[in-house]
């Protein structure tokens, strides 16, 4: 296992490097450089629009200037911001905790609801219960994120019942540690609502359809029929065989950990990664796009590594030798 | 000294004594925080590096109201003083050159406590605004018709002469509101050629901000808020004694979508909704006006803006038939007839709007609405027009030129911007009235500039410039130079336009001499003359053709006090003397 572990290790590398020459040359190839946005102001010159690009190293060819990041990169240097004048490193720092916190939460919410509400629904299945959350999940993936983030912005400012986005207030660096976890926690709510609602209902229905799958499969008609009691058979016999396909979208999933939330992030105001990808690929800013796609990749990496490992260890017929 | 009163050639001597500064006469209660929403935070703190507003209103807080030499009112457009108690000049020297003289205020003290002196304005012009080795946009506004820049010399620790080689108009405007730079925090950084990476905005956090304006940012949390305390050394006093600023702190809360921020004013989470006006909807400006009373708000349009937003063909386009076209002024003319500005204003926004004729902004003490040539939407005029410029039309209707090829070309615009995507469908639709075969195409902003600019295949596009009260701001866009002179881009700064077929009207020459000479002239009557032709050879020959200028619209809590609206200033020009009802 290790050994396999090992391997997989290893043959990320080349991967995400051949993932950097494919981003780097999709942002080159795309139109436009960083310096588009200065162009159509009339106090802005043509010499300092020269100036900068020679300062910003944007008139060295692109083979160059990737070589350049890619020889910073391996010395644990991810480049410098255009934009903000600072290392990329302590931008992304700064927004890893924020998005980091948000995406965990909801994530950890909308598995456990998702797996759960998937098993009653798949065990209750044509009764009331699961016609109701049958519609409660189709309603989840078919109402568009934003939408949804508006809808509760509007109902936090009618009630009062929650502040106008934000992750921390002018207020929270002066609250105690525990006064200001309270309002951290409180402010979460309604981001996170937004992006469980989109995200359990997708599992709920996958864990559904699994778990029917199995429950018509021969042998756990043969289990029932020796006499083993439904909870025995239900837990684990057949619950066991339907997490399989869950385990490698769990892997999958923890891809999104850093990345997943770009337009709820920006309805709330939430500091995160998202939003800094997301303004930085329109302007342009390359070496933050570029190492927040590393960071991506990364983690989809090992995801795929992780859903793999919790596979072996749940199902005895996989194993890496 | 001596030698420099003697070295005066009369032309205009200006001699200011102001007894008092902006803010002087104010009245207020101390206390209280002023909380203000921007839809993204800052990318610097240096203000030769920063080039977006996000950024330009963090640096304005610990540099402006009161950071700068002098200040300019809102109200009467005069200029004040601040940290130059006074000032001689601008006024012309022996050798043809210009000169002002500072004369600043003494124990002025950083918000550090260092005190300020003559170093501190020397070491920022002669050490950063002019410095070869640091780009920046100020540069290029201070620079002279010939491209000469100033430069300072200590007189003594509180007298700076600064001189030009050649006479220009907007020195006095530019280097009196130049933000100056406190020498003891950033000589080290000049000299070790990082300057672009001084106060970043690590340096909020670090405590490394130092100002002369009202208030220091002291935290910033990113994508969140930018909090600022008052500079405990501001140099301003009330008549009465109370030193200024009245505030106490000012948060920039970070609120980046525009529908958050709204229901964040009308919860009372921020106290003004957008200060500058421009990002404000029509249909919002109704909401709220509605609901002053309930949301003990006060809400107000006031204008009309700053910017510009216009239809432009390209001269030098590749085809030559359409070259033909766009260069013909009867049908320009003939598009301008066409334009159908009350429906932009009805439907795009909501009333609060004004029809534009002329380049020049209406807030502009220059704006010349007697020579300006004027074009009342009329299909019937605009077919005269295109008759007097030879086109026909043929029996089914369409547009045809003298040789018979029928009038076909592309609109575009950038997407996502309704009220262009708005007026560029007003605009087709009359087009099409008149028998022209138009394409209306919306497209991605960087694509479009860079075409327009560095390929050249465009024929006419829909597109704004931000503006200000001074003519010559435009000075890229008019000049036969200009890197912004898109209809008609020069040779030398374009290498897509064919210099045989490159051609040049008088008008254009024209302007090109108002643009160059107007900022050697020192006395405001004779400009005035100068943007008046500017203005009528613009508005005769349409190079571009002008669509409608938004009003600005502000609102605001009604326990923020002092705010006065005016046609150059929005509700927070006057920050240092604004407070808080508590």
């Amino acid at each position: 296992m290790i050994k396999y572990i090992a391997r997989r290790l290893i043959i990320m590398l080349p991967e995400l490097w051949i993932i950097t020459i494919i981003v780097f040359a999709l942002i080159q190839l795309s139109p436009g450089t960083f310096l588009d946005q200065y162009k159509l102001d009339p106090s802005i010159s043509q010499e300092t629009l020269k100036a900068m690009e020679k300062e910003l190293g944007l008139d060295k060819p692109a083979i160059v200037q990737y070589f350049y990041w890619l020889g910073k990169v391996v010395r644990g240097d991810f480049g410098y911001s255009f934009y903000y004048r600072r290392p990329v490193a302590s931008l992304i720092g700064e927004r890893l905790l924020g998005t980091f916190v948000l995406s965990l939460y909801s994530f950890v919410l909308s598995w456990i609801i998702g797996v759960v509400l998937g098993i009653v629904s798949a065990l209750k299945k044509y009764t009331l219960t699961d016609k109701i959350l049958t519609v409660v999940a189709f309603s989840g993936l078919a109402l568009p994120g934003f939408f949804l983030a508006l809808v509760l912005l509007y109902m936090a400012a009618r009630t009062g019942w929650f502040p106008i986005g934000g992750m921390y207030s002018p207020e929270t660096s002066r609250l105690d540690v525990w006064n200001a976890f309270k309002d951290i926690f409180w402010r979460m709510q309604l981001p996170a609502f937004t992006l469980t609602f989109g995200g359990f209902a997708g599992l709920m229905r996958y864990m559904r359809g699994s778990l029917l799958d199995v429950l018509n499969e021969d042998y756990v008609e043969f289990a029932r029929a020796k006499g083993m009691p439904e909870r025995v058979v239900i837990y684990k016999h057949a619950l066991r065989n339907a997490i399989n396909p869950l385990i490698t979208m769990f892997g999958y999933s923890l891809s999104g950990l850093l990345s997943g939330a770009v337009i709820t992030e920006t309805i709330f105001s939430w500091p995160g990664l998202g939003r800094l990808t997301y303004q930085a690929l329109l302007q342009k800013d390359y070496y933050v796009v570029m190492a927040s796609t590393v960071i991506g990749t990364v983690l989809l990496v090992l995801g795929n590594l992780v859903g793999d490992i919790l596979l072996a260890a749940v199902d005895p017929r996989i194993r890496y030798e | 000294m001596r030698k420099v009163l003697v070295s005066l050639l009369l032309t205009l001597v200006v001699f200011f004594a102001f007894a008092n500064y902006l803010g002087y006469d104010a009245t207020g209660k101390k206390g209280g925080t002023l909380i203000l929403p921007t839809l993204s935070g800052p990318r610097t703190c240096n203000d030769t590096v920063s080039k977006e507003t996000s950024s330009s209103d963090v640096i304005a807080m610990f540099m402006s109201w009161g950071g700068t030499l002098i200040e300019r009112s809102a109200i009467d457009g005069k200029f004040y003083p601040a940290l130059a108690e006074k000032w001689d000049g601008p006024r012309l020297t022996k050798d043809g050159g210009m000169e002002i003289i500072w004369y600043l205020r003494k124990g002025v003290k950083w918000s550090d406590g260092e005190p300020f002196d003559a170093d501190d304005v020397v070491f920022t012009l002669n050490e950063i605004y002019t410095n070869p080795d640091i780009p920046s946009s100020f540069k290029d506004v201070i620079r002279s018709t010939n491209g000469y820049l100033p430069k300072a010399t200590k007189i003594n620790d509180y007298t700076v002469r600064m001189y030009y080689p050649e006479p220009f108009r907007l020195a006095l405007r530019y280097l009196g509101g130049m933000y100056i730079f406190p020498k003891h925090k950033a000589e080290s950084w000049v000299k070790n050629k990082k300057f672009a990476e001084f106060w970043t905005v690590d340096a909020i956090n670090k405590k490394e901000i130092v100002g002369l304006g009202p208030f220091i940012p002291v935290e910033y949390v990113p994508d969140q808020y930018v909090r600022f305390v008052a500079n405990p050394n501001y140099w301003k006093k009330t008549k009465d004694g109370t030193q200024l600023p009245f505030l106490k702190e000012v948060v920039y809360k970070i609120i980046s979508s525009q529908d958050a921020q709204k229901l964040a004013f009308e919860k009372g989470e921020v106290d003004i909704y957008s200060q500058r006006g421009t990002e404000f909807r029509g249909t919002e400006f109704n909401y709220f006006k509605e609901n002053e009373k309930k949301f003990n708000i006060t809400v107000l349009a006031y204008g009309p803006a700053y910017g510009t937003q216009f239809i432009t063909f390209n001269w030098n386009n590749k085809d030559e038939a359409k070259r033909e076209w766009f260069r013909n002024v009867h049908f320009r003319k003939a598009v301008a007839y066409a334009m159908d500005k009350k429906k932009m204003i009805d439907t795009l926004f909501n009333g609060l709007a004004v029809e534009q004729w002329s380049p020049v902004s209406m807030a502009s003490p220059y704006y010349n609405d007697k020579v300006t040539v004027k074009y009342p939407y009329d299909l019937n005029k605009a077919r005269a027009e295109l008759k007097l410029g030879g086109f026909s039309w043929d029996k089914n209707g369409k547009l045809i030129d003298s040789k018979g090829r029928p009038v076909k070309f592309i609109i575009e615009t950038n997407a996502g911007n309704t009220v262009r995507e708005g007026m560029g469908n007003i605009i087709t639709a009359a087009l099409k009235q008149l028998g022209m075969d138009i394409t209306f195409v919306p497209g991605d902003f960087n694509t479009l500039i860079n075409r327009m600019l560095n390929v050249g295949d465009w024929d006419a596009i829909i597109i704004g410039l931000t503006g200000s009260d001074e003519p010559q701001g435009g000075r890229n866009v008019w000049a036969i130079d200009g890197s912004l002179h898109f209809w008609n881009l020069s040779p030398k700064v374009a290498d897509w336009v064919d210099p045989n077929a490159y051609w040049l009207p008088d008008f254009e020459k024209e302007i090109d001499k108002i643009f160059a000479e107007n900022v050697r002239i020192l006395d405001d009557n004779v400009v005035k003359d100068y943007w008046a032709k500017f203005q009528k050879l613009a508005s005769e020959n349409l190079p571009l053709i002008y669509t409608v200028n938004p009003l600005r619209l502000f609102a605001w809590r009604n326990t923020i006090k002092n705010v006065k609206i005016t046609m150059l200033g929005g509700t927070t020009w006057n920050l240092d003397w604004l407070w808080k009802e508590q």
